[in-house]
């Protein structure tokens, strides 16, 4: 695997779409590739944060916020 | 971030009210209910007061790749797909391009950044967009694509690969822009 094949895999990696049998062969090449491999699949996590952008903010209700903080304080005092 | 790493509430109380709008959108477009969503929501911001001090990359990103995560769990655990996949074949059908098309432009003031990204994304072609949309969103497989698509495998991971890269690529040049 050359590397802009490892590149090409990585984003499909980071999404969580690479098949199994595939899975083996990219960590060889993530092995042979080293920093630069590893450097490459961090900077394709950003599609994550781009995917979740890309929506419309949803609203949520003031409630889930109040016993969100209810619990941190609960778990604060114990 | 910091702050929630010291433990301060107040600063979860912060965080949850800058990102909770996007991360509830995400949670929102895999698992397609308003109550699991909000569920699931609240316990994905006590997963990150729980394990903030181990993070140590992009905020934002961690807590997307968290709800992703988490998301997609609670959709198979619960054992909802037969219905979500009911719910998103509705609303396919009501709005081919559903993904970047959820909302017109005119109802929702989006930052510089969303409509670049949505630019980025609405220029793929649809059968990439859908690609992406399963894989993402979805958390399907090549194969499950392949088999919902009625499409060669070979045929998925092209559309896959393309996809990604053009956004990956888009990304870049959006950074230059910014």
């Amino acid at each position: 695997m050359n590397f802009e094949q490892f590149q090409n895999q990585s984003r499909l990696y980071v999404i969580g779409a690479l098949e199994p049998e595939e899975l083996d062969e990219f960590e060889k090449a993530r092995k042979k590739f080293g920093k630069k491999a590893d450097d490459f699949i961090g900077k394709c996590y950003a599609l994550h944060e781009a995917f979740a952008l890309s929506l419309r903010p949803a609203k949520s209700s003031d409630a889930i916020k109040e016993r969100l903080m209810a619990m941190v304080k609960a778990k604060k005092q114990s | 971030m910091r702050g929630i790493q010291a433990g301060d509430a107040d600063a979860l109380s912060q965080l949850y009210d800058r990102y909770n709008g996007i991360l509830k959108a995400l949670i929102l477009r895999v698992i397609h209910s308003e109550a699991e969503a909000d569920d699931l929501l609240q316990e994905i911001f006590m997963e990150i007061w729980n394990q903030a001090s181990a993070q140590k990359g992009k905020p934002l990103g961690w807590m997307v790749t968290l709800a992703r995560r988490r998301a997609i769990d609670g959709l198979r655990k619960k054992q909802a797909y037969a219905r979500a996949e009911e719910r998103l074949q509705n609303e396919t059908e009501q709005q081919p391009d559903a993904w970047v098309h959820n909302a017109t432009e005119d109802e929702i003031v989006l930052s510089d950044t969303r409509v670049l990204i949505r630019k980025v994304i609405s220029g793929l072609p649809p059968a990439q967009q859908q690609a992406i949309d399963l894989a993402f969103f979805r958390g399907m497989s090549q194969r499950e694509i392949a088999a919902k698509t009625n499409t060669p495998l070979g045929t998925v991971k092209t559309r896959l690969e393309l996809g990604l890269k053009k956004i990956y690529d888009g990304l870049k040049d959006l950074k230059d822009e910014l």
